[in-house]
């Protein structure tokens, strides 16, 4: 101990150590291995690139993938937006409600909601049950494994990420802005159009960033929602890798893949601070000068000055009958956004209950057959508790190795500080797939793959920025005064640490443990890659039995999850509230 | 149990920025001392060198007879109120006064019994089980003092600590902290900015600006005879007029005020012929109808500038030539004033000051 003290460094890189080497060791070195891969080495054969790029259907489906990303990003950011605008104005209590309604479905993982859509959308599902009994139409639409379903899906997993994103850099406007405006003559519109709409714009654009590179690497829902027309680059960087065995190539795609990740974010960045991204909390946009793009938008906005005015006019004309102050329309809107999200668990859930041997609904009767089935299923229970093991060793290792990383992070004196954060987070940025793939290659040569060790590698990787992003927060709203008072008063680092620092960060501890967790337990393409001849995991025995056949007993499996999921997130929330009430800054008398 | 604090020569450089510059100071056992001085003066970064959080890039500090340069901050044994007071917030109140005996392992009843005596100290006793956030400021202040005292520390440092409550709590508190300073009989550095504070509360005042110490010494001789510039202006209100030394008789200065206004003030150090500036203390000016001739050494003739009413007196701008002279007047039923009126402006030798 005395020893850390004396040498800062040592007490740095004791610190920093272990996510430094995570990073480098299995995110780093592995990409850098399909980079030399895709080249040959030495040879430097650029072939597999251009067979990526002119081949045309790799050409297609790369082009395809981009475009189900901007659809996507651009029908979610739209559709959250007005739920996230809704959520700055509503009182404690109401926000809290319509939060876990919007937490529950973004904490259950996709492939639940993605089979959920194979219900509802199939031939004989519900919308097609439906409209045939009401006699719309004479035969059943096609509406599974077409791309409309693929939008459907990922719109669903993206839209309560689009809301909390926004929520969260929108709720540190200050309505006070929009009603100056008003009050200064603004009509309603125009107030939102110029005041609060352009200061909600950084928030709005990280939380598209931030859909489109997760859903250009997206793998789960357009391989079970769509047709075979839409395929997406990871199913390609996957086929390519487990199908073909064309190496070379799959490394190709993945750095084409990587490289548009990172083009997407470097041309965000000279919008936004990437870390915003990821912690809106964190960012601080407001002493940042005027940069020569928002010269720039200025005088756009110049041009387009009398077009906008004519529009506001119109919109004013046509909302002055629907704006009431209890913004009722919002909240109708709302509802039907929280009624989009939650029906599919719903459905899940009753058919858990279902009667029936076959996936209908609604179903003839009530039954608890699937759920004895469950109980009963051995293969069930081994994954389940394989998953279980997984998420709790990686959990705790992510929850120590990112909290470390976090301090050191936070309180460095560095002046490349910044640039360290990001590079913390860069297992969020690099798409899953990759990640994957590269891991799988890389694990072989050091003789882990197919190891428990060799899978728990690979979901901390995955979940250790979550742990930095909710401990470095935490961190910087740390008062550095307790730390001296204890320290002045006589309490030893150590003591420091035991009796102040950790229990104070308690709350933000157990979430980033929460978080760590559910990541591992709804991982699937990682464990796909790397699992070996070890039990299931959960999510693969889900996405074997989804591919095999579609039975009431997975309805009844999610069920389960889903139930185990909520009782966690109401847990902690309730730990928090509580430690919150308890410790919070104000003095309220 | 009190104890002696020594600072020599102690410097603190920030890499090129030189905030505290040759600190000599002995604080006597027993003593309560200020650190006074504007925001960015250095004052909290002398505080924080004693308490441990930074270190001197220079010089030596002693605790008693103990250099603590090289000590760490939890083996030095010092007490400490916090600016916003850095209560632990999820430890009960006596649990946060507790702390200091809890890392130290003292046993069980000692702690007990130590908590109460230091609660009853702050009239808190009944709060004992309440968490930091059910107690209002003033209230957090009382146990933020407890938990500093509570383990007999060599000495006491407070860092702003008045500076969060509102004006009446904040009289009542100087008060408090006066009464448990002399209870029990502790040496105490205070840092603020507020002048009130440290002339109400300290034995000694240390006058910081820019990294230097201006001037050390008690409130009185502080207030009636600055040393410098900074003090005279930054301690109280004063009138500082550019004059000259025109020669030196039986000890006192005949100068020259202004343009050509001859008086008579005391010196600090100057020779015959010495330009400086002409400290008096407002309240020290006498004023009245142009034409009364006062029996004092400095008189001048001016116009009321202004006349601002406040009750218990009345302060006055009155303009003699280039110089605008603050003079402030006690009320006792006589004529006021009105701004325009041509005045006559006086003052003692004695109450004078040239400074350079």
């Amino acid at each position: 101990m005395k020893m850390l003290l004396a040498r800062p460094w040592l007490r740095d890189v004791v610190i920093a150590g272990p996510l430094v080497l995570l990073l480098v060791g299995f995110l780093v070195i592995p990409l850098s291995f399909i980079l030399w891969g895709s080249v040959e080495g030495t040879k430097l054969n650029f072939a597999h690139y251009a067979r990526t790029l002119t081949n045309e259907t790799n050409l297609k489906i790369l082009l395809y993938t981009l475009r189900i990303g901007l659809i996507v990003t651009l029908v979610s950011l739209v559709a959250a937006y007005p739920v996230a605008y809704l959520l700055t104005k509503i009182r404690p209590r109401a926000l809290s409600i319509v939060t876990i309604f919007i937490l529950i479905p973004l904490f259950t993982a996709f492939l639940i909601r993605t089979y959920a859509w194979i219900i509802i959308l199939g031939r004989e599902g519900i919308i097609n049950n439906t409209l045939l009994r009401l006699g719309i139409v004479s035969e059943p639409l096609p509406l599974l494994n077409t791309t409309f379903a693929v939008v459907i899906g990922m719109t669903h997993v993206f839209i309560p990420m689009a809301i909390f994103t926004m929520y969260s850099s929108m709720v540190r406007i200050d309505h006070d802005f929009a009603r100056a405006a008003q009050i200064l003559g603004a009509k309603p519109v125009q107030a939102f159009l110029r005041v609060y709409f352009p200061m909600s714009l950084p928030g709005v654009l990280s939380a598209g960033v931030l859909i489109f590179i997760i859903a250009i690497g997206f793998y789960i829902t357009p391989a079970l929602l769509g047709g075979p027309s839409d395929t997406m680059i990871s199913q390609l960087i996957v086929m390519q890798m487990t199908t073909l065995l064309n190496f070379e190539l799959s490394y190709a795609s993945s750095i084409v893949l990587l490289l548009v990740t990172i083009g997407t974010l470097f041309l965000a960045s000279l919008f936004i601070p990437l870390e915003m991204i990821w912690s809106p909390s964190i960012a601080d946009l407001s002493n940042r000068p005027p940069s020569a793009r928002t010269r720039a938008l200025k005088g756009a906005k110049q041009v387009f000055d009398p077009v906008l005015v004519v529009f506001e006019m119109l919109v004013h004309a046509i909302t002055k009958p629907l704006l009431t102050r209890k913004s009722r329309w919002l909240w109708v809107y709302t509802i039907a956004v929280l009624v989009f999200l939650t029906a599919p668990l719903i459905v899940i859930v009753v058919l858990s209950f279902s009667s029936s041997p076959f996936v209908v609904f609604p179903p003839p009767g009530f039954s608890l057959q699937w759920w004895e089935k469950l109980a009963n299923a051995t293969d069930w229970q081994a994954s389940f508790l394989f998953s279980t093991k997984l998420g709790l060793t990686s959990a705790l290792l992510a929850t120590i190795i990112g909290t470390m990383g976090a301090f050191w992070l936070v309180r460095t004196t560095l002046p490349i500080k910044r640039a360290l954060f990001l590079f913390s987070l860069s297992p969020l940025m690099v798409p899953v797939v990759i990640i994957a793939t590269s891991l799988y290659v890389f694990e072989a040569r050091i003789h882990v793959l197919g190891s428990f060790i060799g899978l728990v590698i690979g979901h901390v990787l995955l979940s250790v920025p979550y742990v930095i992003v909710v401990m470095s927060a935490a961190l910087r709203g740390f008062d550095p005064s307790l730390e001296r008072a204890a320290a002045v008063h006589g309490a030893r680092p150590i003591q420091v640490l035991r009796l102040v620092t950790l229990p104070i960060l308690k709350p933000a501890l157990i979430t980033a443990g929460l978080l760590a967790f559910l990541t591992s337990f709804d991982e699937l393409l990682v464990s796909i890659f790397l699992l070996g001849r070890q039990t299931s995991t959960l999510p693969m025995k889900f996405w074997g039995d989804i591919k095999f056949q579609v039975n009431p007993l997975l309805s009844t499996a999610s069920t389960f999850i889903v139930a185990l999921v909520i009782v966690s997130i109401l847990t902690v929330q309730w730990i928090r509230v509580r430690h919150e009430k308890r410790t919070s800054a104000s003095a309220n008398n | 149990m009190s104890t002696s604090l020594e600072m020599k020569k102690i410097q603190k450089w920030y890499g090129a920025l030189h905030v505290v510059r040759d600190f000599d100071l002995y604080v006597k056992p027993g003593e309560f001392l200020t650190f006074l001085g504007p925001s960015g003066s250095g004052k909290t970064t002398a505080l924080k060198m004693i308490a441990g959080f930074e270190s001197p890039s220079g010089g030596d500090m002693l605790l008693g007879s103990r250099s603590i340069v090289d000590v760490p901050p939890y083996e030095r044994g010092i007490g400490m109120v916090f600016q916003n007071y850095a209560l632990f917030p999820h430890m009960t109140v006596a649990e946060n006064v507790a702390f200091p005996l809890t890392v130290r392992k003292i046993g069980r009843a000692e702690t007990e019994e130590k908590v109460l005596r230091a609660l009853q100290l702050v009239k808190m006793t009944e709060y004992r089980d309440r968490y930091p956030n059910q107690l209002s400021g003033g209230q957090q202040q009382r146990i933020a003092l407890a938990r500093a005292v509570v383990f007999n520390p060599s000495i006491l440092l407070m860092d702003e600590p008045l500076g969060a409550l509102d004006r009446n709590l904040r009289e009542h508190m100087k008060i408090e902290i006066m009464r448990i300073q002399d209870e029990l009989n502790m040496t105490v550095v205070f840092v603020t900015h507020d002048q009130d504070e440290a002339l109400t509360m300290s034995d000694r005042v240390a006058v910081i600006n820019e990294g230097r110490l201006i001037q050390v010494a008690d409130s009185r001789s502080l207030y009636y005879s600055p040393q410098d510039r900074f003090v005279a202006s930054f301690v109280g209100e004063s009138n500082l007029l550019p004059c000259r030394v025109d020669r030196i008789e039986n000890g006192a200065g005949k100068v020259t005020i202004g343009a050509a206004t001859s008086g008579v003030a005391r010196l600090s150090g100057q020779l015959g012929g010495e330009a400086g500036w002409l400290f008096v203390r407002p309240e020290h000016v006498d004023i009245g109808p142009l034409g009364v001739i006062p029996n004092t050494e400095n008189v001048l003739n001016g116009v009321v500038k202004d006349a601002l009413f406040l009750g218990e007196m009345t302060r006055y701008a009155v303009r003699c030539d280039d110089e605008t002279i603050t003079v402030k007047q006690q009320n006792r039923g006589q004529a006021q004033l009105a701004g325009g009126t041509p005045v006559t402006v006086s003052w003692d030798a004695a109450n004078c000051i040239v400074l350079n």
